[in-house]
């Protein structure tokens, strides 16, 4: 009996083995060593060296958004289009900003001229050259011209924008210290209107196409004025399940993957190089400042006591993570101020008398909501319940969806606390701290301190820079001493890179330049 | 003709009903599609404005309704995502489920018909116990398991396949079927045993009828017996089970398509539903109820080919 079974077993697992084979003549090789390199059934080149004008490029979320760069919102978006488009300024790997579409600038002393000369020659991806009109129309989309709001409010600033041959002088009305950060923005011709599905830019790389849940394909872009990218073709998959990365990984189809966890990344082979960057995110237990009992500022100093940010590192993170002690982090060297992370040492017993000072003796209950489909925040949230017991807070873990949280949490405000990385798209501190001001719309934390908003509205007109950076560096300090939240860590961003390809360059802005990388070989 | 008429107007109630049920469900649900879109950039202005075009704004029974007038003249809308017409985003997201349910389809069927069959005239008990240990096994490892075991096996260590690389089906078409293939072996083996399950208890409970008693006491072989007259009444509750089955396929193929990263409908569905792109929603949400209902005629049909009784019902 047992003898006809393995046979019929044996017999079914050849005639799958048969059906397998026979798309092609060369029939499966049982090769039995996973000998990298022998792709028997050789439809796939073998990984690395075969395609060296070519990359694949893992990334966990659709570009599903509109790739317009005005109007993209999503951080994944942002992060893989910024290799399509470029400002009359872009940002460096070290932070700077450095002339794209202008070839230079000058800022007048009293901060309110600046002039451009539009670079000679600069094409758009479709042909054509990049006129003073296309520059205008760009600035103008973004003030908000068009009878729709700012979507750049800063640029509110600006008085008048005149062109003269290929210079552009933009007057402003008062300084704005960080215009130029803004001018990142993206130039696109004005006489275009498929830039949602089809974007036309003048980076390094032009987009070629999108197939909705599968990939993203773009090529180098020949006529590009500065250094021309390395690889001629490059493909984002999208894989949302992280085991099929790692497959991907390891089968061959993906060369590279960003934002990889310690975990993950202990299980590739040892044909992948990880490299270590980090995330330029603010992970925080965020608490809603206007309800009980987070009103109470010795509450939130209490929960700044009890909660061990290096503990949450070394357990959910495997001791990868910049601890943090307020809404900024190391990669803004100029703003950011390291005295500011031991400010609450992890003290359970100080934690404990301050919860009896605000009149909470034996503790209370409280509810972290968290976007289940974040693994880092969960994790987090998971650690700070355990140690919270500590102190006799009952911490409750209220799962939900990214888009419930994008409604419930931030939109209305309807929350206890929650468990959030905030990030910054333009290297300015302004968007990570003002929001905290009592007024801004995306104040979702409540947070409500009327020095913070002097603060504020000074940094903000303030046309000084070393002024203006003192200023941001106070309203930081601020933050932390009123324990606006409980802040954790900037997290650890792993990247496994396959053996082979090299020139990866973090930046300090959450955006992976494909341009520098190239096949060694 | 009666009988088409039947079906067509079911048909059409049931899709009607679906769609209208998934606007509803949405309706209900907590996240705002503008909200979805403009993440943590929104601002109310922004909201105000992006509701306003995608018609958000609008009464619930009117939104409905459009969409509906939209459906029946062939305009499906467009992606609140992507900016592009639904239908050409998932026209080619439907060809790959389509390929991918009727490889795993027919391996069911060629592999649990027999099997099942077979598995009935080895009884005894050492044999029952291992038939239903195996059979047990196979329907309760879940089918994203066996996914990575075959990546793993197949794409990893054999590599007949690249993991995560679906050639294009066009371009490449015997190696996108290749490709399919361990999909659809995935999605195939829980299916198979609840088949090769069913068969076999069919064909037991057949066996012991009186009509087969008198067969074999008249002297007919065992043998003839079961193929000539216990296999085909035993089809008929096998043949239902797999039209139901070949609209389950659809269903598994959402976690299958996620472990291989195969862009088909399922994994577009689930990606949708999170980013509250209802168009898309809507147009998948109805294909699916019109393929639901479709195969549970195409059953019907091939039940009345096999048994003339079913036929005579359905003229009544």
């Amino acid at each position: 009996m047992k003898k006809k079974f393995l046979a019929t077993a044996l017999v079914l697992a050849m005639a799958l083995t048969l059906f397998a084979g026979c798309g092609k003549s060369a029939p499966a090789e049982p090769a039995g060593t996973s000998s990298a390199g022998t792709s028997s059934a050789g439809n796939e080149p073998a990984p690395a060296a075969a395609h060296a004008d070519e990359i694949n490029i893992g990334i966990a979320q659709d570009l599903d958004d509109s790739l317009d760069p005005h109007y993209a919102v999503a951080a994944g978006t942002k992060e893989i289009m910024f290799n399509v488009f470029e400002g009359l300024v872009k940002p460096t790997p070290e932070g700077n900003l450095m002339p794209a579409v202008a070839s230079d600038y000058t800022v007048s002393e009293d901060g309110l001229t600046y002039d451009f000369i539009l670079r000679d020659g600069i094409k758009f991806h479709n042909g054509d050259e990049v006129e003073m009109e296309d520059v205008l129309y760009s600035i103008e989309r973004n003030m908000g011209s068009d009878g729709n709001e700012a979507l750049i409010p800063a640029l509110e600033a600006i008085k008048d924008m005149k062109a003269d041959g290929s210079k552009l002088t933009i007057t402003l009305d008062e300084p704005v210290p960080e215009l130029l950060n803004y001018l990142t923005l993206a130039i696109l011709p004005a006489d275009y209107d498929k830039q949602d599905t089809a974007p036309v830019g003048t980076g390094p790389y032009k987009f070629v196409s999108r197939v909705a849940q599968d990939n993203i394909v773009m090529e180098r872009f020949d006529d590009y004025w500065g250094e021309p990218a390395k690889i001629g073709k490059v493909t984002f998959h999208v894989v949302e399940k992280i085991e099929s990365m790692l497959l991907g990984l390891q089968g061959g189809s993906i060369d590279l993957c960003m934002h990889l966890t310690s975990t993950q990344t202990a299980q590739l082979s040892d044909g992948f190089n990880i490299e270590e960057g980090s995330m330029n995110l603010v992970q925080a237990l965020y608490l809603n400042n206007a309800v009980a009992p987070f009103d109470n500022v010795l509450v939130r100093q209490a929960l700044s006591y009890g909660i061990d940010k290096q503990g949450i590192i070394d357990l959910a993170f495997d001791g990868f993570g910049i601890p943090l002690g307020t809404s900024m982090f190391p990669s803004f060297a100029k703003y950011y101020d390291d005295s500011l992370t031991d400010y609450y040492p992890y003290d359970p017993a100080k934690a404990k008398e301050l919860l009896k000072e605000a009149g909470f003796p034996d503790g209370f209950s409280m509810e972290i909501t968290v976007p289940s489909n974040y693994q880092p925040h969960v994790d987090a949230a998971q650690v700070i319940v355990e140690q919270l017991k500590e102190i006799g807070v009952t911490a409750k873990i209220n799962p939900i969806e990214w888009e419930s949280w994008l409604n419930d949490v931030y939109g209305n405000r309807q929350f206890q606390s929650t468990i959030t990385g905030l990030t910054s798209d333009n290297m300015t501190a302004r968007k990570l701290l003002e929001r905290f001001r009592s007024d801004m719309p995306n104040n979702f934390t409540n947070y409500n301190n009327a020095d913070y908003d002097e603060l504020a509205k000074a940094a903000i007109v303030s046309t000084n820079d070393e002024e203006q950076t003192a200023l941001y560096r106070q309203m930081e300090k601020n933050l932390t001493e009123n324990a606006a939240n409980v802040y954790i860590q900037d997290m650890a961003d792993l990247v496994a890179v396959r053996k082979g390809l090299s020139g990866l360059t973090f930046y300090p802005l959450y955006v992976l330049d494909v341009s520098t990388l190239y096949w060694a070989e | 003709m009666k009988y088409t008429a039947k079906k067509i107007v079911l048909m059409l109630v049931t899709m009607i009903l679906v769609s209208f049920l998934t606007y509803t469900a949405f309706e209900l649900v907590s996240g705002d599609p503008a909200q979805a879109m403009l993440g943590t950039e929104a601002t109310p202005a922004r909201l105000a404005a992006l509701r306003e075009e995608l018609g958000l704004n609008r009464p619930f029974l009117i939104r409905y309704f459009s969409w509906l007038g939209g459906l029946f003249t062939g305009n499906l809308g467009v992606s609140f995502s992507y900016k592009l017409p639904v239908w050409q985003l998932i026209a080619p997201k439907i060809e790959v489920t389509l390929w991918l349910c009727l490889i795993s389809f027919i391996l069911i069927t060629v592999i649990s018909l027999p099997l099942g069959i077979w598995s009935y005239r080895r009884s005894g008990k050492i044999w029952d116990f291992m038939h239903t240990a195996f059979n047990q096994l196979c329907m309760a490892i879940p089918p994203f398991f066996i996914g990575i075991l075959l990546s793993w096996g197949f794409g990893i260590v054999l590599r007949v396949f690249t993991p995560g690389n679906l050639p294009d089906l066009h371009a490449h078409f015997f190696d996108a079927i290749r490709y399919l293939f361990f999909a659809a072996v995935c999605l195939a083996i829980p299916r198979s045993a609840m088949t090769v399950r069913m068969m076999r208890s069919t064909v037991i409970g057949e066996m012991e009828q009186a009509y087969v008693r008198t067969a074999i006491s008249r002297g007919n072989d065992r043998r003839a017996v079961l193929t000539r007259h216990v296999l085909k009444n035993s089809l008929v509750p096998v043949v239902t089970f797999l039209g139901q089955t070949m609209a389950e396929l659809i269903g598994g193929s959402i976690v299958v398509e996620q472990v291989f990263g195969i862009p088909g409908l399922g994994r577009f569905l689930v990606a949708s539903i999170s980013n509250r792109d209802y168009p898309v929603v809507q147009a998948i949400v109805v294909i699916l109820a019109f393929w639901v209902v479709l195969t549970g005629t195409a059953a019907d049909l091939v039940n009345q080919r096999i048994d003339p009784r079913l036929r005579l019902e359905g003229k009544r």
